[in-house]
């Protein structure tokens, strides 16, 4: 396997891509009792548009699909795989985001077994209309549950009024109208687009032995037909302006949340240009808006935001906004001061708050290395955008005050920024 | 890794566990309260005012910027419910200077500390009045916010309802009714007397950097002589109530939860059965909860359940439509005696047993963890070894199983329930 190093850091990582086309990735982590696998590939809620392996014309399949395919990849016609993980020691899961399905496990012995077992059942679906039929139930009941979440729906009213048409806009698990639409059919289709090699990377981490993970992985993956280079991905043309200024709904919440989106025009980058962007970004806002800013201390003395306000930006190829979350009883109140703000940062914006915040994030990530999930889980969703995790310390060390003001130019403008409500709707025992 | 326990003064123990395993140190002060509705609103006040400003940082601001300038030192003040006990705890995580490029930092954070726990910011001797105004605010709506996490609520309205009348009923975020009469004396006075008559826990975990954790402590406190010791929760075998508590509020999805008493101790021998056995009826995706419940009639997405150890309770939950109430229950209730009858097979004990194992053994990869174990095991007054923990484990037989699980009944059921439901049932 080839290594890779980086000294600042002082950890490697090996890489090698496999006779079938899958990239496997093993980061060691000497003294850890968890052992860590993740195996992913680049289909999220956002790819419901393409053309499929072997077809000409593009195809547009239900929305919440790619999660929908996450729960089904757990059924085999002979056996429980939950048990059999559970029989082995190993505690599986798996998880679907915008631009990822990610299906992974961890144990503290019995590992190259259990890493056999996780290659082979998500290269092997077992779909059948009954069982399709049956996950319709679990599903909704998972919408559901986030249906009553005033975080998640504050959330996706925010991308719905800052995108025209992108599929960001579209809850990850589509809706309980969507997902009952959903055939055996759409699902296979899916499934042999995108659970292609080319399309998928494996990481591991822990205390192992590189050479066993190989022979285990390589005995693991099947042989397949056509390799896919590329997935055709279809986005339609979103536009560089918001859609709506603000969007409001009523919710049982104790307080007004709000959210305020700012939607991103500098996209289509790549490996570090993406990286340092994004960095960028998060040590603007929090410069802004985290606890420690001169901003944040004036609102919240004078109790306008409270302690659960706060900021992140992310952004990936087609999309990317940065989010400014938190409580008020004025949230208009506290999105005109932010705008406010855009036009007269110099008083918060100092070169002495972008150094502190920059050796905060040396340290926040630093700490992240203590934890496999952390590491096993950035190293997948860089990995995506061309880049790989360890070099991330590099970047975070070149960027410069002058990166900073240029940015924050360019990004931060009124024009581009949106604010979803969620007012509280009383309960009532009335009924 | 070695761990080593100090007594340094009365009520007063240093724990370090010294490790090169991880890229940063962690280093967290226990102070423990009983659960009390006197005193459980001014020890969720604490924390918040204490992270306000300390003497050499009097503003908020420079407070939170000197950290930031540490390499982002991450304190965190908080109070939680452990059984019956209200624990306050202050932690610290820093980045290691071997990392970091700039070693000798460790006493700098290590008296920042120091400072936000022991030399709070003052004015005429008491808590800032304009800082604690604030706070009060906050902390009433943070109690408020409560119901904006249906299920935790949920859990917390059946623990409410079942235990009404024992300690542990008492909500630990603190109550609205009670913040008022609190003013900046009031406050200063219940954190002196936390500071001279809590048991206090200092547990470190991280590289060995000649520190002198003891430093922390002002001398006062090294010859306190009212320390007074929470006692061990008092554990109800059968159910008392049997309610059923029903609310209508507007929510997509209803909500339940099902509390049960098992009534054995965590000294007791058979404790361990009832581990096991909650782990084979709900405790994970191999469970039979799970299994039959979400899988075989795909009612809902989640369905859990979990012991409240100090207690010995049962608490379950799961995500329904509305009009699946009865079904649900009845399936709970088919689910507990395929325990009762020993219906389960011996390989659900085995991953039962793996799956304990799994988690148990995982904790040394975490320093929170590892000080949350430490910390566990003093209030516990348990001396085994996380080793011997496992190994007893092992021992369980499918009697003991049985046995454990049939202390369990049911206790109060809780149902979050839509305010449209009875129009949905005629419709149907």
């Amino acid at each position: 396997m080839r290594t890779i190093r980086n000294e600042n850091l002082r950890e490697e990582i090996y890489h090698q891509e496999l006779e079938n086309g899958i990239n496997l990735y093993y980061f060691p982590k000497k003294g850890f009792t968890k052992k860590y696998a993740i195996f992913t590939t680049n289909y999220g809620s956002t790819d419901n548009k393409f053309v499929p392996l072997e077809g000409k014309e593009p195809v547009e399949l239900p929305e919440g699909i790619a999660h929908f395919l996450e729960h089904k990849l757990f059924e085999e016609p002979d056996e429980d795989l939950f048990q059999k993980f559970s029989s082995q020691g190993a505690y599986v899961n798996a998880y679907t985001n915008f631009n990822q399905t990610s299906y992974l496990f961890y144990s503290t012995d019995n590992f190259y077994e259990n890493l056999q077992l996780l290659v082979k059942f998500v290269q092997s679906p077992y779909l059948t209309d009954e069982n399709v039929e049956k996950e319709k139930g679990i599903i909704a009941q998972e919408i559901q549950m986030y249906q009553d979440n005033p975080k998640w729906v504050v959330f996706f009213n925010t991308l719905k009024a800052m995108y025209h048409r992108h599929p960001v806009r579209t809850d990850i698990a589509g809706t309980v109208e969507s997902i009952y639409r959903i055939s055996r059919e759409d699902l296979e289709t899916a499934y042999n687009t995108f659970y292609n090699p080319g399309n998928m990377v494996l990481f591991v981490v822990g205390d192992l032995d590189k050479d066993e993970i190989l022979r285990t992985v390589e005995s693991a993956g099947k042989e397949y037909p056509a390799t896919l280079e590329k997935v055709q991905r279809i986005v339609d043309n979103e536009p560089d302006e918001i859609l709506l200024k603000s969007i409001e709904d009523r919710m049982m919440t104790s307080k007004p949340l709000f959210n305020i989106g700012i939607k991103d025009n500098e996209l289509g980058m790549s490996g570090r240009d993406a990286v340092k962007k994004d960095i960028t970004t998060n040590i603007i806002l929090d410069m802004l808006f985290t606890n420690s800013s001169e901003f944040y201390n004036e609102l919240y003395t004078e109790g306008l935001v409270d302690s659960s306000f706060g900021a992140y930006y992310t952004g990936k190829r087609t999309y990317g906004h940065s989010l400014i979350a938190g409580q008020s009883d004025n949230p208009q109140e506290v999105f005109r001061r932010i705008m406010e703000m855009f036009q007269m940062p110099d008083s918060y914006m100092t070169e002495e708050a972008f150094q502190r915040i920059k050796r905060k994030e040396i340290g926040g990530f630093l700490t992240g290395f203590n934890s496999i999930e952390f590491i096993a889980n950035n190293l997948t969703d860089l990995y995506f955008q061309d880049f790989l995790l360890i070099d991330y310390l590099d970047v975070l060390n070149e960027i410069t005050f002058d990166d900073i003001t240029r940015r924050f130019k360019r990004h931060f403008v009124e024009d581009k920024s949106v604010i979803s409500i969620i007012w509280p709707e009383m309960q009532s025992d009335n009924s | 890794m070695e761990s080593t326990r100090n007594e340094i003064g009365s009520g007063l123990n240093i724990n370090s566990t010294y490790t090169d395993k991880f890229k940063s140190n962690y280093l967290a002060v226990y102070m423990i309260r009983p659960l009390d509705r006197d005193e459980v609103t001014l020890n969720s006040l604490l924390p918040m005012i204490l992270e306000r400003g300390t003497r050499r940082y009097p503003e908020t601001l420079d407070l939170k910027r000197r950290l930031e300038d540490l390499f982002g030192a991450n304190l965190n003040i908080s109070s939680s419910r452990r059984g019956e006990r209200q624990i306050i705890r202050f932690s610290m995580e820093w980045a290691d200077g071997r990392y970091t490029g700039e070693e000798g930092l460790d006493r700098e954070i290590l008296k920042m500390l120091r400072e936000v726990i022991f030399d709070p910011y003052l004015e005429d001797g008491f808590f800032s009045r304009k800082y604690l105004e604030q706070e009060k605010k906050n902390l009433i709506t943070r109690i408020n916010n409560k119901i904006n996490d249906k299920r935790t609520y949920s859990i917390n309205r059946c623990i409410e309802e079942m235990c009404r009348g024992e300690r542990f009923s008492i909500y630990p975020g603190g109550y609205v009714e009670d913040v008022a009469k609190i003013d900046e004396k009031v406050l200063y006075e219940h954190y002196r007397k936390v500071l001279l008559t809590s048991q206090i826990e200092i547990i470190y975990t991280g590289h060995d950097n000649q520190m002198g954790i003891e430093d922390i402590i002002p001398d006062e406190l090294l010859k306190r002589d009212q320390v007074s010791y929470v006692p061990r929760e008092t554990i109800i075998d059968k159910s008392q109530n049997r309610n059923q508590i029903i609310e209508k509020m507007p929510v997509t999805q209803g909500k339940l939860v099902l509390g049960y008493r098992a009534g054995i101790p965590y000294e007791d021998r058979l404790y361990n059965g009832l581990l096991l056995g909650n782990e084979i009826f709900g405790g994970g995706p191999n469970s039979i909860l799970f299994k039959n419940v979400r899988e075989k009639h795909s009612l809902a997405y989640y369905v859990t359940s979990s012991i409240v150890k100090h207690k010995s309770i049962i608490l379950l939950d799961a995500g329904i439509e509305f009009q699946n109430y009865q079904k649900t229950i009845d399936l709970i209730n088919r689910g507990l005696e395929d325990m009762l009858k020993g219906n389960f097979s011996d390989e659900d004990m085995e991953i039962a047993k793996k799956s304990v194992r799994t988690s148990s053994e995982s904790i040394i990869d975490s320093p929170q963890l590892m000080s949350e174990f430490t910390f566990g095991k003093i209030i516990a007054n348990d001396e085994r070894s996380l080793e011997e923990m496992i190994r007893q484990l092992e021992d369980v037989t499918r009697e003991d199983i049985v046995q454990a699980m049939g202390k369990v009944n049911l206790d109060t059921i809780y149902f979050m329930d839509g305010l449209d439901r009875e129009v949905q049932d005629e419709n149907n």
